[in-house]
């Protein structure tokens, strides 16, 4: 797996995308070819919204959301709108990229995968990057590959 | 044939290729027989029941089976399937 390339105007559009949601969580996915990023799609996060995001989280036994006002959800979980991702794939097809990160912000807690982030990671291939606002004027970005349900740190670097 | 859009984390199961074909008469039936070529796949795709994991979205030319008739809506020779992992966490 070759070191992650993110340009830093991807990295401040990223950080810039969570500030505009906090305290909800933003999400989005970064594509390029061999690891080095050339694309940015901020997604929509609809857990509030859909109702199958209860199903998906509850199905996979990983957080109970049901309970949970609607702005609540939005505050402790993510979950991309479907037709915004198959619209991401199909540009990615079109452009012969390759997903390369999922990135979703954490409001309140710090840059490592929750229980839930990982009881839900089914794209071993991409990186998982957090951006942490925990700390509102320094935002914390860290990046992981999540196999098997077993996190290890992904580095990248800035270009 | 329908085309059939593999997502990465399906592809070890499909050599690696992003898009198989398949002949198949509905949703159910595009698994079955997927199944038989690419062993494994029903597994990832159903639950021990063959009901649809809730995590696995699909798509026919585009638009969410569950808003059709689920597995078994219908297929007919030049559809595009996508099927898409949910991506989602939380803090």
């Amino acid at each position: 797996m070759s070191a992650l390339k993110i340009p830093q105007q991807i990295l401040d559009d990223m950080i810039a995308h969570a500030r505009e949601l906090d305290p909800f969580e933003c999400c989005g996915l970064l594509a390029g070819t061999n690891g080095a990023v050339s694309r940015h799609y901020r997604i929509t996060n609809t857990v509030a919204k859909d109702a199958r995001a209860v199903e998906v989280f509850e199905g996979a036994d990983v957080k109970q959301l049901s309970h949970l006002s609607n702005s609540t959800k939005a505050e402790v979980a993510y979950f991309m709108d479907p037709k915004e991702m198959l619209a991401a794939f199909k540009d990615m097809r079109q452009r012969n990229l390759e997903l390369a990160v999922i990135y979703h912000s954490h409001t309140h807690s710090p840059a490592y995968p929750s229980a839930t982030d990982v009881g839900l990671a089914y794209y071993p291939d991409a990186a998982y990057l957090i951006i942490s606002l925990e700390h509102k004027t320094a935002p914390d970005l860290r990046a992981y590959w999540i196999k098997d349900r077993q996190v290890s740190r992904a580095e990248f670097q800035s270009v | 044939m329908i085309k059939v859009r593999i997502p990465t984390p399906l592809r070890p199961l499909t050599k690696n290729q992003g898009e198989v074909e398949a002949t198949a008469g509905s949703i159910a039936e595009m698994i079955e027989n997927l199944n038989a070529a690419h062993p494994g796949l029903k597994d990832r795709l159903c639950d021990d029941k063959g009901e649809l994991r809730r995590f696995v979205n699909i798509y026919v030319n585009e638009e969410d089976i569950r808003f059709l008739k689920g597995k078994d809506t219908s297929l007919k020779d030049g559809d595009e399937v996508s099927i898409v992992p949910a991506i989602a966490g939380g803090n």
